[in-house]
Order: structure tokens, then C-alpha cells, then sequence
């Protein structure tokens, strides 16, 4: 019998003794491990709560816990008071006065072709400059001379506009004015100071009585509208004699615009005599106004407007702009690393690219203001590209957005290329395959949902950029015309989170304008939730479809 | 040791590796060698086939290491080869520079010696590498289908050279998978997903994926190390009926699979061809003691 080896345990228990008991308790009731699961289960779960908490206080904020008090409800009451105090009427008479403008600045345009056609004209018959410009613009006299009148036929109605615009704005700042005293004597009432509630005061507007002079207005606008459409027909009956078909074409346009215009002005009328300032509002009109009003205008004389519109179109012209230019060659550099790139290259290329992304976002919106604007500008005067007025614009912003997107995208698209298993690569290779057609027909369609989540949280990183767009965008609220085709990419756009950023600093807690920041606020966090949702969709399938 | 042993092995290469009767030239007689009995005359017939692959003095090198040493060997038309030796021994590296698959990783290079294939140079800057990968063929050791369909799968090959001819591709469709057995199993649904099939499936469909694009030579890497028996003896019956048509060299750690489906086998040890001969000579009687160790399981 040998001897049996003696067994030095750390745990000197007997074996049932040691199997028997569970881990001391450190709390009472808690083992070490519960302490520990505890503890990293509630940073998991942390984030979940903020992010819970960040959803509310958008949706406290914007839309207001009580919809009355939040932003559709006071957009609702400003549209009302739009309506109560007359600026609507006033606004129509206004759409008059703009459409004419609108034919000054047409026939403005076709002087300007037609004189840049006579200057062509006088160098090809070998005039110097300043010659063929003394000529052309002796032969454009008549035609400025007629142009020159266009902008008094409306003189009538900008007299009756400003007059009533007078009227209305009183009529708007004693409604408000009431709106803010019942607001007050609320607050005093709910904080139960009722002998301070008491000293609020206020007398109701007389709506009836305030609106009464637009009413009484309505004989002289109607005489001053047959005077507008009288003038019209008799100033298209003295059109300046014709130099060229080109002028012949436009003028003619002119005329049709003008007879289009006489045609509307009954209708107008019509629409000022059956306006009714106690007209109900749709409950719904704030909620269609802030989706579908192309204005976003805040600290107006007149009228505050808060319209997403042309703030969402601003960011999706530069979102796209930046991926048009970030994917192809975030994908393209993702491809060529993994796939092609030498490992010295690849031990060059991949940290440039990830450094990318460490540098500030206002640095580079410094570089968009003084290099990449001016740059842009050059290469139009180079004429490179056709000419733009604005150095800051959806270009600007989008190609350094798209700049800041390539690293996202490169990362997340080498990643997924480097999940392609090596064995697809080799078996495409075996079977004589070259590298584009293994590229092309195994390695991107295996990684094609990764590429496709990379793109989406690229566009993820460019839709929330706030710092470049605010540097370089423009700054201008407006929907850039679409007439403009391809040169819509050099308008200056303003963005919603530029707009957030610029905006919220001076806006009073709680006000219309802090709720509707609030509201493009939680529309950015909605956009930017549902793309990481579907970015994560994307990613799933494509690890299924891998197995 | 280990280089005592070595430098012990080189020298008696050139003498004793190859059977003499084994000549370097090719003859224009083409051997169909019935698989079940092996005689005496059938050995003959087989080591006397005509040369495909001509293996000279190949060095192999891994960056700064050396993987190959001196291979020099021929390897016989319409014949399956079988490679063995322990993990290492460079078996694989020598299967896979026959197609120029290790190109794909960096830093291999070709020290010395060459392979030419019915007397072409392969590693000759001239050599059309893709026409190259289409003549020789690989299986490799796991199934690695493509995430398409079956149908897919089997036509990549043709696609890759502007086949689209609905009637070819359907007619190399059948025609390969008959080939590879795996037609019967497949034939209602050929356009789901091949990641549906079963592992044996998976590597006939790679199987018959190869030989739709009708190489010459298959080679084999090692096909059967994931399957389960009922599948390894499927793609060994597999093997048995391709060698009607194509040369095979297959590399496997399974002696009994090499003596089973293969004519001709090397041994391979340290980056070293330690002996080459036909199949049942290796496993009854070979010449060397390294050979006959690890074929009795003394040491791998």
C-alpha cells in the first residue's frame, strides 16, 4: 500500500462543509456576486434611464405634457391671433403688392440677358467695352423708362397696407397683452396669492370693433384694385419698341404674367370681403402649420412663423450632399484597405483616416469659413463651376461634413468587409476569379448590410453635426429655389440643429420660440433614432445571413 | 535533433524517394486504373502514367521561414495523389502553390526550383494566373459555399466569364451536381440558399462548383476533415468516379481515407518529401522509417 499524497488545500474545510455554505454576505441578504451583478447591471441600465429622461424632457418641453400649454397649443393661439387681430387680411392685400414685385424682378432679369446680348453684340463689332455699354444702354432707355412704371401701379395698396398694418399690429399687441395679464393672474391663482390675482386687470379686446376699420377699408381697397388692374392693362398696352426676339419672348412672358395677375385680382377681392376674423381654426392648424410652413422667422414685426420646412430641407440637401460625396469614398478606402492596400499602406491609411475623426468639429468649420468657401468661390471664377453668390453654402457644409463622415463609414465598412469569411475570398479566387469580380460579386454582397448600416450611421453622424453647419451653411432660412437645378447645391440653407444652437441662447424659457427649438429638437432625435434602429436591423440580418 | 534528422532526409532523397521505374517524361498513354483490386500490373501501369505536374526542387518560404525543401516529384495524369504527413510538414503549402493560391497571402514567395504544368512554368511572370486557377481547381477543407443559392453557387464560375446563357448554366447545373452525386438531393431546390445544406452537402456542392468550370486538375485540401463518416465515404466514392476525368491530388491527416481512394501517395515531414510511391506500397512496405512510423502511429 503506498502511501497516500498529502493534498495541501487553500480551503481547509471538509468537503461538505466547504460546498455547503454560499458566499458570505457583504450587505446583508447579498452574497459578493449579487453586490457585483448589482452593480454593473445598474450602469447597464443607467443609460437606458437617461436616455428615458431625455425623451421626456424633449417631449416636456416641445410638445408640453399638457399640449394646450406646448408648442401646438401656443402655435395654435398664434395663428388665432393672426387671424383675431387682421394681420391675415392685411396679409392678403400684401400677396398682391408681392406678386407685382415679382414682375419688376422679371422684367429686371430679361434686361439684364438682353443687355448682356447687346454687349456681345457691340464687341463682335469690334467696339471696346465701355462703347458697347454707352450703347446698350442707350438702346435700353425706352425699356427702362417702361420698366421704371411698373412699380407705381401699386401704390394704392401700399398705401392701404400700411395704413391697416398700423391698425392690425395695435390690434395683435392689445390681444397679447391680454393673453400675458390672464396668464399672470393664472400663475398668481395657482400659487393661491389671490389679493395679487385680484390687482391683475384687463378689459377684453373688442374684436367686432378692432376688426371694423378693415371693414370699412374694403370700398377703398376695391377701388384701388380696379385702379391696380386698370394701370396693369393700359401699362402692357405701352410696351417699349422690340430690339430682338429674345426681347420680343420675353415680353410677351411679361405680358402673360400681367394678364394672369388682372385675372386674379377679383378673386383677391373676393377673398378680402368674405374674410371673417371669427372664422374657427381647425384644432389641428398648429400642428399642419409647423410641418408645412415653408417660413421659419422668429422676432418679427409682424408675424413669428415656425415652419421646419425649410430647416429640414436645409439638413437633407447637406446630409446628402456629404453622403453623396462620404460613401463612396468611405466604401471605396474601407474596400481598397482590406481588400488591396499593402500592409504599409494599410498601417499608414487606416490611422490617418480614424485621426479624422478626432479633430474638433469647429476647427474644421474654421477651415470651411476661410479655405473651403474661398476655394469653392475661386474655381467659379476659374469657371470650374458656374457662378454663385454665397460663399458659405450646402457645399460648404456638405463636403466637410462629408469629411467628417468618411471615418464612420470607413471603419464601419472595413469591419464588415473584414467579416466576409477568408474562405469566400479563396474559393472566388480558385475559381479564377480576378480581384474586381471577387470584389464586386462576393465580397460586397456578403458585407452589403454592413455597408449599408455604415452609411446609415454616417448619415446618422452628419444629420446631428451642429458646429461646421452653423460656421458654414449660410445661415439663411429659406427653401433654396428649385429653379435654380443643379445651383441649389450653392444656396445658403439654415439647419435644424444650427438652428438650435443659434436660437435657444436668447429664447425666454417656455415661450413659443423655446418650444418649437424644443420641437426641431425632438424631430432630430426621432430622425436620428430611427436610423440607429435601422442600422441595427441591418447588422442583424447580416449576421444571420453569414451563419 | 530535429536538423540532424533533417539533413539526414535530404541526402537520401533524390535516391530513394521515387519507385525507379517511375520515368520524368511524359507518354501519350492514358491510364484508366480500376479502383478495387490493385495488382501488380496496375502498379506498373499507374507509376508509368503520364505527367501532368512536374515538381522540381521547390523551396518555399513563408517571410523568413523556410516551408518547403527540395520538393521534387512528378504527379501522374487521371490519378489521385494522395499527400500525408503530420500537421506542418507542408503538405498544404505544396497543394496550394499548384494553383497559386498562396499568391493571396503576403510575404510567400517561391525560393528556388519551379512547377510547371504540361511543361508550362506556372510561376513564370507570363502565366495567366486566373486562366491557371480555372484549369486547377481547389476543394478546401471546410465547405465554404458562397451565401447565394445552389444554382449560384454552381455557375459562378462560368458568370465570372461572361456565360449567361440560360441554357448552358441550367445544362453545367445538372451536369455538375450528377457529378458530385449531390443532384438526387438537390434537384427541387436548387435556388434556396446552399447555407441550408448539410455539412457533406455543403462540400459536394464545392466539389461540383469546381469541376463546372471543367479544370484538368482538382486539388483537395484536406475535403473530409469536418465531415461525418457517412459524408467522408460519399466524397470518396466522389473521388473514385472523377478520376475518370481529372487528375486529383488530394492532402489528408487520415491514412485510411489516403488508402482508400488514392493511387499514388507522398509522405511528407518538416517541409521534406520523405517518400513517394504507389499507394499500397507505402502502406505495406515502405522504405523509409519515418514513413513507416507514421504510418503505424508512432508519432503525427
Amino acid at each position: 500500500m503506498a502511501e497516500p499524497t498529502q493534498i495541501r488545500r487553500v480551503d481547509q474545510r471538509p468537503l461538505k462543509e466547504a460546498i455547503s455554505t454560499r458566499g458570505r454576505s457583504v450587505i446583508p441578504g447579498l452574497t459578493k456576486d449579487d453586490v457585483i451583478k448589482y452593480f454593473f447591471g445598474a450602469n447597464a441600465w443607467i443609460s437606458i434611464v437617461v436616455l428615458g429622461l431625455i425623451m421626456l424632457s424633449l417631449y416636456g418641453q416641445s410638445i408640453g405634457l399638457n399640449p394646450v400649454d406646448g408648442f401646438f397649443g401656443q402655435n395654435y393661439r398664434n395663428l388665432l391671433i393672426y387671424r383675431q387681430a387682421g394681420l391675415e387680411f392685411v396679409d392678403i392685400i400684401k400677396k398682391e403688392t408681392s406678386d407685382l414685385d415679382q414682375l419688376s424682378s422679371y422684367l429686371s432679369a430679361a434686361r439684364l440677358e438682353e443687355l448682356k446680348h447687346l454687349l456681345a453684340e457691340g464687341k463682335k463689332q469690334g467696339k471696346t467695352e465701355d462703347e458697347a455699354m454707352v450703347e446698350a444702354n442707350a438702346a435700353l432707355a425706352a425699356y427702362d423708362d417702361y420698366a421704371s412704371k411698373l412699380g407705381s401701379q401699386g401704390n394704392g395698396l401700399d398705401g392701404i397696407v400700411s395704413n391697416l398694418g398700423e391698425t392690425v399690429t395695435a390690434t395683435r399687441d392689445a390681444i397679447k397683452n391680454v393673453e400675458d395679464r390672464k396668464a399672470e393672474k393664472q400663475l398668481y391663482l395657482r400659487s393661491g396669492k389671490k389679493d395679487l390675482a385680484d390687482k391683475v386687470t384687463y378689459q377684453e379686446v373688442d374684436l367686432v370693433a378692432a376688426t371694423q376699420p378693415l371693414k370699412d377699408a374694403l370700398p377703398l381697397i376695391h377701388d384701388a384694385n380696379a385702379k391696380f388692374s386698370a394701370g396693369l392693362v393700359n401699362f402692357i398696352s405701352q410696351s417699349p419698341p422690340v430690339l430682338d426676339d429674345a426681347m420680343k419672348n420675353h415680353l410677351a412672358g411679361f405680358e402673360g404674367r400681367v394678364r394672369a395677375l388682372v385675372v386674379a385680382i377679383p378673386a383677391y377681392q373676393n377673398q378680402l370681403e368674405t374674410w371673417d376674423f371669427n372664422k374657427p381654426l381647425p384644432w389641428y392648424a398648429g400642428i399642419i402649420d409647423f410641418f408645412f410652413n415653408t417660413n421659419w422667422l422668429t422676432a418679427s414685426q409682424w408675424q413669428n412663423y415656425y415652419g421646419i420646412l425649410p430647416l429640414l430641407v436645409g439638413s437633407t440637401l447637406i446630409s446628402m450632399v456629404a453622403l453623396a460625396i462620404a460613401v463612396p469614398l468611405g466604401v471605396g478606402a474601407g474596400i481598397y484597405i482590406n481588400q488591396i492596400a499593402t500592409p504599409w499602406e494599410q498601417n499608414i491609411v487606416k490611422p490617418a483616416i480614424e485621426f479624422i475623426s478626432a479633430i474638433p468639429s469647429v476647427v474644421l468649420g474654421f477651415f470651411g469659413v476661410a479655405v473651403l468657401g474661398e476655394f469653392l468661390r475661386q474655381l467659379s471664377r476659374w469657371g470650374v463651376l458656374p457662378p454663385f453668390s454665397e460663399r458659405l453654402n450646402i457645399m460648404t457644409a456638405g463636403i466637410l461634413l462629408a469629411f467628417m463622415a468618411v471615418p464612420t463609414i470607413f471603419t464601419l465598412t472595413e469591419d464588415a468587409i473584414n467579416n466576409v469569411p477568408r474562405a469566400f475570398k479563396e474559393a472566388s479566387y480558385a475559381l479564377g476569379a480576378n480581384r474586381l469580380q471577387t470584389i464586386w460579386r462576393i465580397i460586397l454582397p456578403a458585407s452589403l448590410s454592413g455597408v449599408i448600416s455604415a452609411v446609415l450611421l454616417g448619415f446618422g453622424r452628419v444629420i446631428g453635426e451642429t458646429m461646421v453647419v452653423l460656421l458654414c451653411a449660410g445661415n439663411s432660412i429659406s427653401i433654396p429655389p428649385l429653379s435654380k437645378g443643379l445651383m441649389i447645391l450653392f444656396q445658403p440653407v439654415h439647419t435644424m440643429t444650427g438652428i438650435i444652437a443659434q436660437e435657444l441662447g436668447e429664447a425666454e424659457n417656455g415661450s413659443i420660440e423655446w418650444r418649437a427649438l424644443f420641437m426641431v429638437g425632438l424631430l432630430l432625435f426621432i430622425i436620428s433614432l430611427v436610423i440607429n434602429f435601422l442600422a441595427q436591423r441591418v447588422v442583424h440580418r447580416f449576421k444571420i445571413s453569414i451563419g | 535533433m530535429v536538423t540532424t534528422k533533417a539533413s539526414l532526409m535530404s541526402q537520401t532523397q533524390p535516391t530513394t524517394m521515387m519507385d525507379e521505374s517511375i520515368p520524368t517524361t511524359q507518354t501519350t498513354e492514358v491510364v484508366h486504373t480500376p479502383v478495387a483490386t490493385p495488382s501488380a500490373s496496375d502498379k506498373a501501369a499507374r507509376l508509368n502514367a503520364p505527367t501532368i505536374i512536374d515538381i522540381n526542387n521547390v523551396d518555399f518560404y513563408y517571410g523568413q521561414s523556410k516551408a518547403l525543401h527540395g520538393i521534387n516529384f512528378p504527379i501522374k495524369e487521371k490519378l489521385v495523389t494522395a499527400f500525408i504527413g503530420p500537421s506542418g510538414c507542408g503538405k498544404s503549402t505544396l497543394l496550394r502553390c499548384l494553383n497559386r493560391m498562396n499568391d493571396l497571402v503576403d510575404g510567400t514567395r517561391i525560393g528556388a526550383g519551379s512547377i510547371k504544368i504540361s511543361g508550362v512554368d506556372i510561376y513564370d511572370p507570363s502565366v495567366d494566373v486566373i486562366e491557371l486557377r480555372k484549369r486547377v481547381g481547389m476543394v478546401f477543407q471546410k465547405s465554404n459555399p458562397f451565401p447565394k443559392s445552389i444554382y449560384e453557387n454552381i455557375v459562378y464560375g462560368l458568370r465570372l466569364q461572361g456565360i449567361n446563357n440560360k441554357g448552358r448554366l441550367d445544362e453545367t447545373v445538372e451536369r455538375s451536381l450528377r457529378g458530385a452525386a449531390l443532384w438526387e438531393e438537390v434537384r427541387d431546390r436548387l435556388h434556396t440558399s446552399a447555407l441550408g445544406l448539410s455539412g457533406g452537402q455543403q462540400q459536394r456542392l464545392c466539389i461540383a462548383r469546381a469541376i463546372a468550370v471543367e479544370p484538368e486538375i482538382i486539388l483537395m485540401d484536406e475535403p473530409c476533415s469536418a465531415l461525418d463518416p457517412i459524408a467522408t465515404v460519399k466524397v470518396e466514392e466522389l473521388i473514385h468516379q472523377l478520376k475518370q476525368d481529372y487528375t486529383i491530388v488530394i492532402v489528408t491527416h487520415n491514412m485510411q481515407q489516403a488508402g482508400r481512394c488514392s493511387d499514388i501517395t507522398a509522405f511528407f515531414y518538416m517541409g521534406r518529401l520523405i517518400e513517394i510511391d504507389a499507394t499500397e506500397k507505402i502502406f505495406t512496405n515502405p522504405t523509409q522509417k519515418q514513413t513507416e512510423d507514421y504510418i503505424s502511429g508512432r508519432f503525427g
